[in-house]
């Protein structure tokens, strides 16, 4: 039988007596153990560690992505009334129910929500450890992490100055934009594809009406459910127009449905939604704004 | 330092002084008991009562130094051990002396603790396993003397115990026989594992280990350790008797039953071992008489190897003898958490096919030194 290498005295004794000896050496003489005195000294924690949430105000939209995504119902949208905002509403967290999984902090459409390295969070009362918006709220946070979310400078579109003069279409190298005709308005609307624009901007300055305009639009991690407009069923009520956070929903007139009035004047047209769908963010609130049935949502909750 | 006689004079100042004041009583209250004050204290005043509590004093001074040692031991051994590992060990109870309260707060916590016997268990000998292990131990103290004439046994000649060597030895080998007790008596299967494999750790261990001693009694002439250290004023045993020195040490680490040679109390293997069902101080007093069973391993070394109390005048004797014990428990609780325990196969092995031949050797050895007339 072939003796195993490192048996015998040589293996047994000298070898790990040697070893601890250097470890002596090292922790006791020339240097200091390895062991972090937690209270007193603190672990220099990566960027991306996961802690308490903070919240950018000024950032967020208010769209309750958050909330929707979060996997332990720990989050809920907050009504406030904020001096220079106005009326908005804002998620808070319950960290005692937090799995710190990151889902609301990937999915958060403009990057309002982050992660901090603060992970002391232990309290006495559970109610303490239950953080509202305004207990997130960090307006200058968001402004100091390097991003890791690609950002990506693109043309937005604001339906209501557009006048369907094709201007756009015409200018853009790549051709992206195509002039897509609203049922029932009698109008085009581009629509931009967002994977084959380089940024370049020439929609922009094409643009009389300055409809257009170039913003940073951060990409997204998951596939949004898109809303789309049952025509027979929308009243022109303007809900969801209201409810859009991402001001993606415009409210146009359909003409030739004018009611003749007994005077013989004719009355106001009536109304439909038009969904500008580079801007959704896919939170599903015009969907649950709607009473009438006139929005489907696939994949939204109720 | 006479440690005799230091005691001899503070016992002879504290009769005088009572027996001022006993005598004065008597002189006032005579009516009260006659006679009786005269004769209790003139007994007082004789030799063989002051020199009853002379000794108890000595014992109680060699105590108190043998358990502050102990202390010492039980935060060097973890220090130690926490900076092989890469860690700090005891930090915050004690701060300032490197977190050396520890071992006080520990024993506090051990002292508040129920103290459970288990219903199966056999009482007397559940009780009587470590008044055995503890008692025999602090006897094993009671010949070795820290200077020449700062020990327990030593009389104004400062002669010491004839046999003291084999005193020693004999009380320090009594353990195994009361670990056998406790393992037995508890009624659990990994105690009674560990009092047998105790019982069968010092088959191995013993006879090697008095061989040594054999040879380093040999070349010294003498029973006695002030006729072993005197012997080793120019020379250490330890050179002349290196093999010797080698199996002794390893045989050292076997009695004392620490990690290489730990077999009757693996934790891995058996829970606690034999101490599985002592609980608070009586597995407290455990664990200190172990520490003091490595304490009285380091002085028996230092006294048959290492040239006992001899070293350059500038340090008291007995401060030499401590730091040479300390350099041995140094090493030893080195060797404990470097190296993996062995099976209980391969102590015997060790035993009877390792350091048995090299013992005999080592025997051999001295026997040729002491007929070349060398020694």
């Amino acid at each position: 039988m072939a003796k195993r290498k490192g048996s015998g005295t040589l293996g047994l004794v000298v070898r790990p007596v040697r070893r601890t000896g250097k470890q002596v050496w090292s922790s006791l003489i020339r240097g200091k153990p390895n062991t972090i005195l937690y209270p007193y000294q603190k672990l220099d924690l990566p960027p991306t560690y996961r802690g308490k949430h903070t919240l950018d105000f000024k950032r967020c939209i208010g769209c309750s992505n958050c909330v929707q995504i979060c996997p332990n119902d720990c989050m809920w949208m907050e009504k406030l009334e904020d001096p220079e905002l106005g009326k908005i509403e804002r998620p808070g967290i319950d960290l005692g129910r937090c799995l710190f999984c990151g889902l609301c902090v990937e999915i958060c459409p403009t990057v309002a929500l982050h992660e901090t390295v603060e992970f002391e969070l232990a309290d006495r009362d559970r109610e303490k450890i239950k953080f509202g918006p305004k207990d997130l709220r960090d307006d200058t946070y968001a402004g100091q992490v390097v991003e890791e979310r690609q950002k990506r400078l693109l043309p937005v579109l604001d339906m209501s100055k557009c006048t369907s003069c094709e201007k756009c279409a015409g200018e853009c190298p790549e051709m992206c934009i195509a002039m897509m005709p609203i049922e029932g308005v009698g109008r085009s609307k581009p629509e931009i594809n967002y994977n084959k624009c380089t940024s370049e901007g020439k929609c922009v300055i094409a643009c009389p009406e300055k409809a257009l305009e170039m913003k940073d639009v951060y990409e997204s991690y998951f596939e949004m459910p898109e809303p789309k407009l049952v025509l027979q069923n929308c009243t022109g009520c303007g809900a969801c127009v209201r409810a859009c956070p991402a001001d993606a929903i415009y409210m146009m007139d359909m003409p030739g449905t004018e009611k003749v009035l007994k005077d013989g004047k004719k009355g106001k047209p009536k109304k439909r939604a038009v969904f500008v769908l580079e801007k959704c963010v896919g939170c599903g609130r015009c969907f649950r704004a709607c009473k009438f049935d006139a929005i489907e949502m696939p994949g939204v909750r109720e | 330092m006479n440690l005799y006689e230091f005691c001899y004079g503070i016992i002879h100042w504290l009769v005088d002084l009572v027996n001022n004041l006993w005598y004065w009583l008597g002189d006032v209250l005579p009516w009260v008991f006659g006679d009786f004050f005269d004769a209790v204290g003139d007994f007082a005043a004789s030799d063989s009562n002051i020199a009853f509590f002379t000794i108890l004093t000595e014992v109680l001074i060699i105590v108190i130094i043998a358990l502050i040692n102990v202390l010492n031991f039980i935060w060097l051994d973890r220090k130690f051990m926490g900076r092989m590992f890469d860690f700090y060990g005891p930090y915050y109870v004690g701060y300032r002396i490197g977190g050396w309260l520890q071992n006080l707060a520990d024993g506090i916590k051990l002292f508040v603790k129920e103290i459970i016997t288990p219903a199966k268990a056999d009482r007397v000998g559940f009780l009587l396993a470590p008044v055995i292990f503890i008692s025999s131990s602090f006897l094993a103290l009671a010949t070795i003397p820290l200077g020449r004439d700062f020990g327990i046994a030593t009389n104004e000649s400062g002669a010491g115990v004839p046999a003291g060597v084999l005193v020693a030895f004999a009380m320090f080998a009594i353990a195994p026989f009361s670990i056998l007790i406790a393992g037995w008596s508890s009624n659990n299967k990994y105690t009674l594992i560990g009092g047998m494999r105790s019982a069968a750790q010092m088959m191995s261990y013993e006879i090697p280990m008095l061989l040594t001693v054999a040879s380093v009694l040999l070349l010294a002439g003498s029973f006695s350790f002030s006729g072993v250290v005197d012997a080793q004023h120019d020379l250490w045993f330890a050179i002349p008797l290196f093999l010797g020195f080698i199996v002794f040490m390893v045989c050292l680490m076997a009695e004392v039953e620490i990690q290489p040679f730990d077999l009757p109390e693996a934790e891995a293997e058996l829970v606690e071992g034999w101490t599985t069902e002592y609980c608070g101080m009586r597995f407290g007093l455990f664990m200190m008489t172990s520490y003091l069973r490595g304490y009285i391993g380091g002085a028996l070394a230092t006294a048959l190897f290492l040239g006992g109390w001899h070293g350059p005048e500038l340090i008291p004797d007995p401060i030499w003898f401590l730091i040479k014990a300390y350099t041995v428990f140094v090493i030893v609780e080195w060797t404990r958490w470097s190296l993996p325990r062995v099976r209980v196969d391969q102590i015997l092995d060790i035993g009877w096919k390792r350091l048995m031949p090299l013992a005999v050797l080592n025997l051999f050895i001295a026997v040729a030194f002491k007929t070349m007339g060398w020694f």
